[in-house]
């Protein structure tokens, strides 16, 4: 179910697109507070834009299984009557939001390996190790962590939502 | 009739709706049998209650009263999950509107239905181009439901509906939305599959397509007004 997951999302070009872009501003900007925070290079500041960001990770999630389970109600009706249970449309749903924030984390990876490449080909006669690395794996990959950590909300949320789907929508016409 | 020629057997079921304060009665003492490998076409007009009867015979609503004896199985008061597994192993849904995912290929359309089960791709794969042949649109598997014509999509939603030979296909008005053409090769798809595999078929309808069943069911008023 979670190939077939991911290919539901990779075929919703437009929410994937968009919240891919989002997850990967999300994951950059807090990794990258973490390492100041970390650093002490901005005081307390640095840990408040943490939280803002964690919270706002938390809402994006809520926010993407809502769209998710609510604009495809008819799909998921049209799967439970063929036969999809409550914990099958759960797994497509849960899915699709975790490939997404993987996505960006690797995009976020990617964009810190690019620009480590462009500063040492660029300054290639007084090379500082310091200076290539923007923010260090280790903030990336437990803000990517505790990103995944916050969807179990969304997915819970997601369960809810998907319990109340009545697969009776699907025998309804369009527009009825 | 043996017992064991019955595929549906509904007992005095009842069902009713509260709208806009009003209640209203949607089938009212209902009493049906269905053989295996029957065609039955269930047709009257709207708001007759011939939907409500699909959708309790499917176990996708409940009856207020009666019994539903789905092939030696009361699925009256069954449990959403054990609902679920019925409808996978022995139902398929052909619905007016079509309700393909837009978004996947024919044959991935008709693969969705096999997706929560254990068998490999390949396997799943095998089938739904089995399925395909079966309704003629091998040629169209690759294709998006806008990009084919609305008989197209309604033999690719067959083809959905058949890939884990059912024992049962339930269809809701399958050629409300089709040109006369279309119908024809539609329904005439849907008796096909009835006397090939065997398959019992139960088409809901408000128009006269009594000529390809073998019994027809006149509702009114949430009754059977006659069997023919």
């Amino acid at each position: 179910m979670w190939r077939k997951a991911i290919l539901l999302s990779l075929r919703e070009k437009r929410v994937f697109v968009v919240f891919t872009l989002i997850y990967t501003t999300l994951i950059f900007l807090t990794s990258f507070f973490i390492d100041l925070g970390i650093d002490g290079n901005f005081g307390e500041m640095a840990w408040n834009f943490v939280l803002i960001f964690f919270g706002t990770s938390l809402f994006l999630s809520m926010l993407y299984a809502w769209i998710l389970v609510s604009r495809k109600r008819r799909i998921w009706a049209t799967f439970k009557c063929i036969g999809y249970t409550n914990k099958n449309i759960l797994s497509l749903v849960s899915g699709m939001i975790f490939f997404t924030t993987l996505v960006g984390f690797f995009i976020v990876i990617e964009v810190l390996f690019h620009y480590a490449a462009i500063i040492a080909y660029v300054n290639q006669t007084d090379l500082n190790i310091a200076l290539l690395i923007l923010v260090d794996l280790v903030p990336v990959v437990v803000t990517s962590g505790i990103f995944i950590g916050v969807q179990i909300v969304a997915f819970i949320l997601a369960y809810r939502k998907v319990l109340k789907v009545r697969p009776i929508i699907a025998l309804k016409k369009v527009g009825e | 009739m043996s017992e064991k020629d019955i595929m549906i057997d509904a007992i005095d079921v009842n069902k009713e709706y509260r709208r806009a304060g009003a209640i209203i009665r949607a089938l009212a003492d209902v009493n049906l049998k269905i053989r295996s490998g029957e065609f039955v076409i269930i047709q009257g007009p709207t708001g007759c209650g011939k939907s409500t009867l699909l959708n309790v015979l499917s176990g996708l609503d409940l009856p207020d009263s009666g019994r539903i004896i789905f092939d030696g199985e009361n699925i009256a008061r069954a449990t959403e999950d054990r609902l679920s597994r019925l409808r996978r192993q022995k139902i398929g849904f052909v619905f007016q509107d079509f309700n393909l995912v837009n978004t996947l290929t024919a044959i991935e359309n008709v693969e969705s239905v096999l997706w929560p089960t254990v068998l490999r791709q390949k396997e799943i794969e095998n089938r739904a181009i089995a399925a395909l042949r079966d309704v003629d649109l091998l040629d169209r598997k690759d294709h998006f439901p806008v990009q084919m014509s609305g008989g197209e999509q309604q033999r690719c939603a067959i083809a959905r509906a058949i890939i884990h030979r059912p024992r049962v296909i339930l269809a809701d008005e399958p050629s409300g939305n089709l040109d006369p053409q279309s119908e024809k090769e539609v329904m005439g798809l849907l008796k096909k599959i009835n006397k090939e595999m065997e398959t019992t078929i139960l088409v809901v309808t408000h128009r006269d397509l009594s000529s390809y069943g073998d019994k027809t069911i006149n509702m009114d008023n949430g009754k059977i007004t006659k069997i023919k």
